[in-house]
């Protein structure tokens, strides 16, 4: 153990002393994006398109090759980042699962094995109910399942991952109580609530628009401060920002959110982490980026340093609450 | 007949020369990933995905679909000639594909695989183009349990075949069925089975367990014959092809048959490889001398290549109507769709015409197109049967192994490859089945998924499996293929003693 | 010598013995019913179950048919000739994957390459360096550049600026 403090220590000596001499960072190599989901997933878009943009404005000279690293609902992608400890050409794309895996999951690799380098979005989501169902708003749905504890299934994405612990959330502050039924992804969980297997699912919006537009499930609100950037109209006219949010229709849930995070090893130069932030802020401004937060309806907000440890930080505060009280926590 | 109209539309869309090249591009690149075992459609679609962000996204679908009924051919020519499927859904044809091809009849193996393939794959493209909405509505009557259901009748059918001793295809199955376990278990969230290794944290994949087993097994035990290998004496003539062609009707029932069970699979969530080996068990059941499969009985090979096929255009339906993925394969073209802008969902098709039936007008094109070009290359594969054994199985042995690391990128991937390697050796000369261990490991994990996601939905009722008539036709249908065969036994040990009372 | 009835009975053992590791994996995990049905352990814990089970079957039948004297369980597993034709093939195999770990894949196969057509298949030099360069410069190309898929590498590739 002191013999690694001690390496750990010189290491960040070094690249202490690296930081004068040097000039600005450069990658001298091709460069990997580690993504934490297998190919087509959540991540795996959010990877490639930063890939196609970079690629195409040529932000990074060197080649970038991107792996899929999704086993262990990510965890195989962040021990590989572990693995590359001070290497920083190795770049680990993720959500919250980051910083939350380590809870629920007896895993080989911990939080401080990763340096923060940025989050590009917030995910959003939003309650959603069957088209054909009879409640008007969030409120009156709620009361229904009130009225009958264990009557009423929830559809999600995995199991102890974001979805369970919102709708374990809204139990806590209503008094509902759901039959949890886990799916393995935001699509299974978005025809299953179409075919009216279930009677509602909290998937991101862009995970539930191809139903929405036919009128095979509808939003009750969405769990964030503010409303929804307008766009255009989905369905019967309405659009994404005409879903009041989830505090407005008397759900008492302030926000629930989760960022599309990026990260590099432990113990990598300060230089290279402030050159990958310098790369992605440029992405973050592309055109096609904006264009890919409003098509997808996330919300596009930079954070870097302070503001993105201070999120962190709050954000695993309030996870690791429900956590303890489901008693998810892995011994 | 609105369909109909749309189709002529959707021609008009695809059939550029623009697109006819994309179509050729695709279909060997996918060749290319297709006989890389390991490599395969899925890892092949995800690689081409960023050079399609600047396409348009009916060229780009086309250029990715091409790919993948490349590669889905490409996986069929390395199952028949050197028993290594390279993709999981051609590995029901290794079972008499490669017999055939060492008895030196290669030529004729491939030309039955490609044409049946491509007859599976109009079929499933006609289905969709007539039926789109019907189809989509009743795959949406689809829940865990009905998936549950369809799973165990892919079993049912399976075990009524018999063959080996029940006892090692019992324990070949466990071993199948435990591998498919290890790694996350999304229902409850828990990682299992993992024995604290990191490396086990993605599971065994399927693809090191079929590139060892069959691949490097089978060159083990070809070795210990001292390398006796007909393929040498073949004559490779394009000749051959067209004689076989004209052999193919012969086959009809089988050719409609499995396109049926590939297309249920398809639009149900069984997927390919469920249907390739559904129908090679459907077909041995039904036929008139079932012991010559496994001995390079070319029904062997058109069956599952129908099926998978027809299973694999299918798929497409759910995928684009909603937004199901049938495969893995088809998980990374959605994921392709959102980044083109497009939304997989029922108003895909009103709101994109343009692209939904371009695609579909597409699938017919691709399909022509690539039955032309795999037949093209049929002799040039066949010709590297003739190389000396003793350059070509050096040369299948760096395929394999490097095949097994692109799978995952991980070093301890060649170490289990090389172990299943040792254990398909043993267990191919102690008899032991390996199918059932293989189809376990596809779908076992599955099948156990959507009976736990029942049981929630049910809060520990088994009545929930005949609680709609969907489902309860399902497991009657199950029961039966898994019943017949005990029955066919038992009327035949009564017949036995009834003519030896008569004696 | 290996006889028949000796690989049947190491093969069952064996596999029982993996059967035993799942079910001791499984039991971590909870092996029962509750309301959500069966739990995490249940299904790996039967599975793994069976498969010990039908082993020990296995064995016992074996050792059965010895007692009553089968011919099959008699004969050579492996006898000392196709032995040594598998170890031929079997042993370069193993030193591939050696040398893949350590010292690249590509290297790896260049040199099992060189070593299987040279001294095992008696070719030439000249066929043997181009079968062995050409593929490893086809894989090169293939993964490396067109699908921008890195194979493990070794201490050479830097020196060469790959």
């Amino acid at each position: 153990m002191t013999t690694l403090k001690l390496t750990t220590a010189l290491a960040c000596a070094f690249a202490l002393t690296g930081v004068g001499a040097a000039q600005a960072w450069q990658p001298t190599k091709p460069v990997e994006f580690v993504v934490t989901s297998g190919a087509g997933g959540g991540t795996d878009n959010f990877a490639r398109m930063i890939q196609s943009i970079i690629t195409k404005n040529k932000l990074i000279e060197q080649p970038i090759v991107v792996v899929n690293k999704g086993g262990g609902s990510g965890a195989e992608g962040y021990i590989h980042g572990k693995a590359g400890k001070g290497d920083p050409h190795r770049v680990i794309f993720g959500t919250n699962n980051a910083y939350l895996l380590p809870y629920v999951a007896k895993l080989g690799y911990k939080l401080s094995d990763l340096t923060p380098v940025s989050a590009l979005a917030l995910d959003e989501f939003l309650l959603w109910v069957n088209g054909k169902a009879e409640y008007a708003d969030a409120r009156a749905y709620i009361e229904a399942v009130k009225a009958k504890p264990l009557g009423f299934k929830m559809a999600g994405s995995q199991s102890k991952d974001t979805d369970q612990t919102l709708t374990s959330m809204i139990q806590d502050v209503t008094g509902a109580k759901f039959i949890y039924v886990p799916f393995q992804g935001g699509s299974a969980a978005a025809t299953q609530l179409a075919g009216g297997h279930v009677d509602s699912n909290v998937n991101n919006p862009n995970e539930n628009i191809g139903q929405w537009k036919a009128g095979q499930v509808k939003p009750l609100c969405v769990f964030s401060p503010v409303r929804l950037a307008k766009g255009e109209p989905v369905f019967e006219g309405k659009g994404w920002g005409d879903i009041p949010t989830c505090k407005e229709a008397g759900l008492p849930i302030e926000t629930f959110q989760m960022p599309r995070t990026v990260w590099l090893p432990a113990d990598v130069p300060t230089d290279s982490v402030k050159f990958y932030e310098g790369v992605l802020e440029k992405v973050s401004e592309t055109p096609e980026w904006k264009e890919f937060i409003t098509r997808t309806a996330q919300t596009g907000r930079f954070m870097k340093g302070k503001e993105l440890t201070d999120f962190v930080a709050k954000d695993e505060a309030a996870n690791k609450k429900v956590f303890e009280a489901e008693g998810w926590v892995a011994k | 007949m609105d369909n109909i109209a749309n189709l002529m539309h959707g021609f008009s869309v695809a059939l550029t020369t623009h697109h006819i090249l994309l179509m050729m591009a695709g279909v060997l690149l996918g060749i290319l990933v297709g006989v890389l075992p390991g490599l395969g459609a899925p890892n092949g679609v995800s690689l081409l995905l960023p050079l399609t962000f600047s396409m348009d996204p009916v060229s780009a679908i086309i250029l990715l679909t091409s790919l993948y009924w490349g590669a889905l051919f490409g996986g069929s020519t390395t199952s028949i000639l050197f028993n290594i499927p390279g993709e999981p859904s051609s590995v029901a044809t290794t079972f008499d594909g490669h017999p055939m091809a060492k008895q030196g009849r290669a030529t004729e193996a491939l030309s039955f695989a490609f044409l049946s393939a491509g007859f599976g794959a109009m079929a499933g493209v006609v289905l969709i183009t007539l039926l789109s909405g019907w189809v989509a509505n009743f795959a949406l009557k689809f829940s865990s349990p009905e998936y549950f259901a369809v799973y165990f009748m892919t079993f049912a059918s399976f075990i009524g075949l018999g063959g080996a001793s029940p006892l090692k295809a019992v324990v070949s199955m466990g071993i199948g069925f435990t591998l498919a376990s290890i790694g996350m278990d999304s229902v409850s969230g828990n990682i299992r089975l993992t024995y604290d290794f990191d490396v086990l944290l993605a599971g065994v994949s399927f693809l090191i367990a079929v590139i060892g087993l069959f691949g490097i097994g089978e060159l083990l035990l070809t070795m210990e014959e001292g390398l006796k290998f007909d393929g040498v004496h073949a004559k490779v003539r394009i000749r051959d092809v067209l004689t076989t062609a004209a052999k193919l009707p012969r086959y009809w029932l089988a050719l409609l048959r499995s396109s049926a069970i590939g297309i249920w699979m398809g639009i149900t969530p069984g997927g390919p490889t469920a249907a390739s080996f559904m129908s090679y068990a459907m077909a041995k059941r039904s036929s008139r001398n079932p012991d010559k499969f496994g001995k390079g009985e070319p029904e062997g090979v058109i069956a599952p290549e129908t099926a998978d096929h027809a299973a694999g255009s299918a798929a497409m339906l759910p995928m684009l109507a909603l937004g199901i993925p049938g495969s893995a394969t088809a998980a990374v073209m959605m994921g392709g769709l959102m980044i083109w802008g497009l939304n997989p969902g029922p108003t895909l098709f009103t709101d994109r015409p343009d692209f939904v039936w371009g695609l579909i007008a597409s699938m017919y094109l691709g399909n022509v197109v690539a039955v032309v070009v795999v037949l093209a290359t049929v002799p040039l594969f066949a010709s590297i049967l003739r190389i000396p054994f003793s350059i070509v199985g050096p040369v299948i042995v760096v395929i394999c192994f490097i095949g097994a690391y692109t799978v995952g990128s991980k070093p301890f991937d060649i170490w289990l490859a090389l172990a299943f390697g040792v254990i398909g050796y043993v267990f191919k000369k102690l008899d032991y089945p390996i199918a059932p261990l293989v189809l376990a490991m596809v779908i076992g994990d599955k099948a156990e998924d959507a009976f736990r996601q029942s049981m929630i939905f049910s809060q520990g009722s088994l009545k929930i499996f005949w609680s709609n008539p969907l489902v309860s036709t399902l497991m009657a249908i199950g029961l039966a293929l898994l019943l017949f065969p005990l029955i066919g036994v038992a009327r035949r040990g009564v017949r036995r003693l009834a003519t030896a009372r008569d004696q | 010598m290996i006889t028949r009835f000796r690989a049947e009975i190491t093969t069952a053992a064996a596999t029982a013995l993996f059967g035993l590791g799942i079910v001791r994996g499984a039991l971590e995990f909870g092996i029962g019913w509750d309301s959500s049905g069966p739990q995490p352990g249940a299904f790996p814990f039967y599975t793994g179950m069976l498969v010990t089970l039908a082993s020990l079957a296995t064995v016992g039948l074996t050792i059965v048919r010895r007692v009553a004297g089968s011919a099959q369980l008699q004969e050579h597993f492996l006898d000392g000739e196709r032995a040594r034709r598998v170890a031929s093939f079997f042993l370069p195999l193993f030193a591939f994957v050696v040398l893949s770990m350590t010292l690249g894949m590509y290297a790896a196969t260049i040199l099992y390459l060189v070593f299987a057509m040279r001294f095992q298949g008696h070719y030439g030099w000249l066929p043997t360096l181009a079968t062995a360069l050409g593929a490893a410069a086809f894989f090169y190309l293939a993964l490396e550049k067109f699908f921008q898929i890195g194979l493990l590498k070794g201490p050479i590739e830097p020196l060469l600026g790959l």
